[in-house]
């Protein structure tokens, strides 16, 4: 293994490897930082959202024209619900305030004592007088869903007070008391000081905010067994069975339309679509990273290639000599490869450091996280094999050179 | 001599067809990456209104607890109250103000065949058109009596005038919205401006047009649903007199001055009204208030992302990796014409002229590097626009973008080039010269 000699011709004729090491060590450094942003936001992207069928649950946004008064608006709610029920392929209904996912809804600070300084948390509410936990599916994990006593349908005009029992999601309780169970345990919203607090009667695993944030905000979300009546709008959460959803979504709006009296405003959507909409600009920077970093990957492999096959016909000459003083096919191919090994390492060091640097760049200022060193190690690794792959196509050409062309005088 | 080294370079394209292609290809790619994630760059963070963007100003003051406040951060958030909205509009600072937020209400066409839908639109004051230079084709604003007495009268969005009336001039028709009969009397052309600066927080900045306006007075006087946010670190009443009383904010605010001179002026009068409303008790956070203009207003409500930012780091990154492999390509390229270089500098030619020469080259690989390069890029934009409707809009090429381009492609070939080229020129014409 002639490393020395190898050394030699290289530091001899710098600006040839230095390019090479040059362009191996950007892709190197790139490459990583790309691959672990586009692995961030596919673990972003898949969280679950709690609800159990996510492809067959649709809702309405419906609006009455009319001009009745509170009690009559709830009661043909109600009376709406019930239709939704009866339409064939529905598994559950519930009137909600809002949808996970679908970036519209209200969200509460919370305390554990009324007079502490800063908030515990924030958290997304969910109302509902129906069952939230059997509509959208979600997994007790501790305690119960409300019982029917417990549901309050309020008008809007009444006092604004919380319910007094409420469920939690399992990222909230943990955060809240963390490392007892929350059943029992009571909230207060903001800094309002209320007599009978509510208490938290059971435990779901996952409800997603209506935003969805990325940090652990995103889970943070309580389901309230109450409903306030009085406007002429409310949602209708739908969760059809497996399979129907489409053709329950028509049904569904038809059957709507024909039980109103006055004109009636109706906005359809899925979950698919609001999960598509919340994640559209996550899923476009994912493929331009990829399409990028693969780009980059075939230049550089290109740059290696015609790199070597411009050594190999430089060297002609000096080829034939060695092989014309004996040296065998497989030491010309060695001599290549270790050649191509080495100027490789260098850049992958330089990648590596210079990752680094552009990950310590990207956290400053752009506010995204730090690479983990397996990164670095895979794309070195990578790079080798490209480099020894790409080189191994003038090696051979190298190493089929005649000894003959030494003897040749031009 | 540039034009006979002009004509060089174009015939030396065709020389090495292979190794040329490959070069003009990476080029093209590198810039095409750039100039794609600039071009959204520039469109989102681009002066919408040069003209007039340090004269409008967003006044922000911050009403929130103390408890649980740490001097330092950030506010709640960076609306107004309706009360400091009403004080603001009577006070008459500023050559113009006007107040507004986004509304959504039922729209009944007079049209029998169309039914109901919900449309979204945005309740200013009468002031907003003049300030923000919004171009009417049918009719103008609302009086100013309207404006005061919240009348029933609306401004119709073009698109939305075309889908309820056709191409007829709507003035004084009318249309139910909320259930009431308002009168048209304005049309506004086709003005999408994104990102919508004037009303950035309510989502949908870089949606569609406003369907309609209609005066802050009605909207409130109909109690008017809220398309946008709202915050409320108080308890408030119920009902919606209640949320006009409360301490939540839900406005927008812009003043108009005179010229940005003005500014320190409106900054010392808004100080003081601050100071007034805390001896009544309100504002008991003891911080400045802000004023920002429109660039100021983008910048701190973060429209440019990390995202896009990150998408332009990543292309110049790309672009210096395409740059590094062209370098190696061109001094492979200038490497097999040692001879002619040798003959050159033994026929006179001083080092300057190969230089020029070499370079100008390298300049001509740009342009077709370029042209190649304009061509990715209206690929690479059509490909960003098929996320949606609000991207394709900021995927747009205008005549700045197309002129950087060229710009870029050839900048780059020369940076590139100017090692090959240092090279060629240290080529010592007496070796070239011997016959073996």
């Amino acid at each position: 293994m002639e490393i020395r000699p190898i050394l030699s011709a290289l530091l001899r004729n710098k600006t040839g490897p230095l390019l090479v090491a040059l362009q191996v060590a950007l892709s190197l450094a790139i490459l990583a930082n790309a691959t672990y942003i586009v692995n961030e936001r596919r673990a972003v992207i898949a969280r679950p959202s709690g609800l159990a069928d996510e492809h067959s649950t649709f809702y309405i946004r419906a609006r009455n024209l009319d001009s009745d008064g509170p009690e009559q608006r709830l009661a043909t709610f109600k009376h709406e619900a019930d239709l939704l029920r009866a339409v064939p392929g529905v598994a559950s209904v519930a009137q909600v305030s809002q949808m996970p996912l679908s970036q519209s809804g209200w969200n509460t600070s919370l305390t554990l004592d009324p007079r502490q300084e800063r908030q515990s948390a924030t958290a997304s509410m969910y109302l509902s007088s129906d069952s939230i936990v059997h509509t959208f599916g979600l997994r007790l994990v501790e305690g119960r869903d409300f019982l029917p006593g417990e549901r309050l349908d309020r008008n809007e005009k009444d006092k604004a007070e919380p319910p007094p029992q409420i469920i939690v999601t399992r990222a909230l309780a943990d955060k809240l008391w963390p490392g007892v169970s929350a059943i029992g345990k009571t909230l207060y919203f903001g800094n309002n000081e209320i007599s009978t607090p509510p208490r938290v009667i059971g435990v779901v695993e996952h409800l997603q905010t209506q935003s969805a944030q990325i940090d652990e905000k995103g889970e943070f979300s309580i389901v309230m067994p109450l409903q306030r009546y009085g406007d002429s709008r409310t949602m209708f959460a739908v969760r059809a069975e497996p399979g129907q959803r489409d053709r329950v979504m028509k049904e569904a709006e038809s059957v709507l339309r024909k039980s109103a009296a006055t004109p009636m405003i109706l906005e359809m959507r899925t979950v698919d679509q609001d999960r598509k909409d919340r994640y559209r600009g996550d899923v476009a920077l994912q493929w331009m990273l990829v399409t990028v970093s693969l780009l980059m990957l075939l230049i550089t492999c290109c740059g290696i290639v015609g790199m070597a096959s411009l050594w190999v016909t430089q060297r002609r000459k000096q080829i034939g000599v060695r092989r014309a003083l004996g040296a065998r096919k497989v030491d010309i191919l060695r001599y290549f490869i270790v050649e191509n090994f080495m100027i490789t390492s260098a850049g992958v060091f330089g990648g590596a450091a210079l990752g680094l640097a552009l990950n310590q760049l990207l956290v400053s200022k752009l506010e995204m996280a730090r690479l983990p060193a397996g990164y670095l190690a895979g794309g070195a690794i990578l790079f080798w094999l490209i480099g020894v792959i790409a080189a191994y196509g003038p090696a051979w050409k190298a190493a089929s050179i005649s000894p003959a062309t030494a003897t040749r005088s031009v | 001599m540039f034009a006979y080294y002009f004509k060089l370079g174009l015939r030396s394209l065709r020389r090495n067809r292979a190794l040329t292609a490959l070069m003009v290809l990476t080029l093209a790619v590198g810039v095409a990456a750039s100039i794609s994630t600039l071009t959204i760059l520039h469109a989102m963070s681009g002066d919408p209104i040069p003209e007039k963007s340090t004269r409008l100003l967003v006044p922000q003051m911050d009403n929130g607890q103390v408890d649980g406040w740490a001097p330092g951060e950030k506010p709640d958030d960076v609306q107004m109250t309706y009360q400091d909205a009403l004080n603001l509009l009577k006070s008459g600072q500023g050559e113009r103000r006007t107040v507004l937020f986004g509304t959504e209400m039922p729209l009944e066409p007079p049209r029998k065949d169309m039914p109901a839908f919900v449309s979204d639109g945005m309740a200013p004051t009468r002031d907003f058109f003049a300030m923000f230079n919004v171009p009417f084709i049918h009719g103008q604003t609302w009086s100013e009596a309207d404006d005061a007495r919240g009348a029933d009268v609306v401004v119709l969005g073009r698109a939305m005038a075309e889908k309820l009336f056709g191409d007829a001039d709507p003035v004084g028709r009318q249309i139910r919205l909320m259930g009431f009969p308002f009168t048209v009397t304005g049309v506004v052309d086709h003005w999408n401006l994104r990102p919508r600066y004037y009303k950035l927080i309510g989502g949908d900045t870089f949606g569609g047009a406003d369907d309609f306006y209609i005066p802050f007075a009605s909207a409130i006087r109909h109690e008017a649903g809220i398309n946008g946010g709202m915050s409320c670190t108080t308890k408030r009443e119920p009902g919606y007199a209640g949320m006009l009383a409360s301490e939540c904010t839900w406005l927008q605010f812009w003043f108009e001055t005179r010229s940005s001179a003005d500014r320190a002026d409106l900054q010392g009068w808004l100080d003081r009204y601050v100071g007034e409303q805390r001896k009544l008790g309100r504002f008991k956070r003891n911080v400045p208030t802000h004023l920002y203009d429109v660039m100021a207003w983008m910048e701190e409500l973060k429209i440019v992302g990390n995202d896009n930012k990150l998408s332009v780091w990543l292309a110049f990154g790309f672009l210096a990796l395409c740059l590094v492999n062209t370098i190696g390509l061109l001094l492979a390229k200038f490497s097999v014409r040692a001879s002619e270089i040798g003959v050159r500098r033994a026929l006179g030619a001083s080092r300057r002229e190969i230089f020029s020469q070499f370079l100008i080259e390298t300049g001509v690989v740009g342009l077709a590097g370029g042209v190649l390069g304009l061509a990715l890029s209206f690929g690479a934009l059509a490909l960003i626009g098929m996320q949606g409707p609000e991207v394709a809009a900021m995927a747009r090429m205008d005549w700045e973008m197309l002129g950087m381009t060229f710009l870029l492609s050839v900048a780059a070939a020369m940076l590139a080039g100017l090692l090959p080229t240092w090279r060629a020129c240290q080529v010592t014409p007496a070796i070239q010269l011997k016959s073996q």
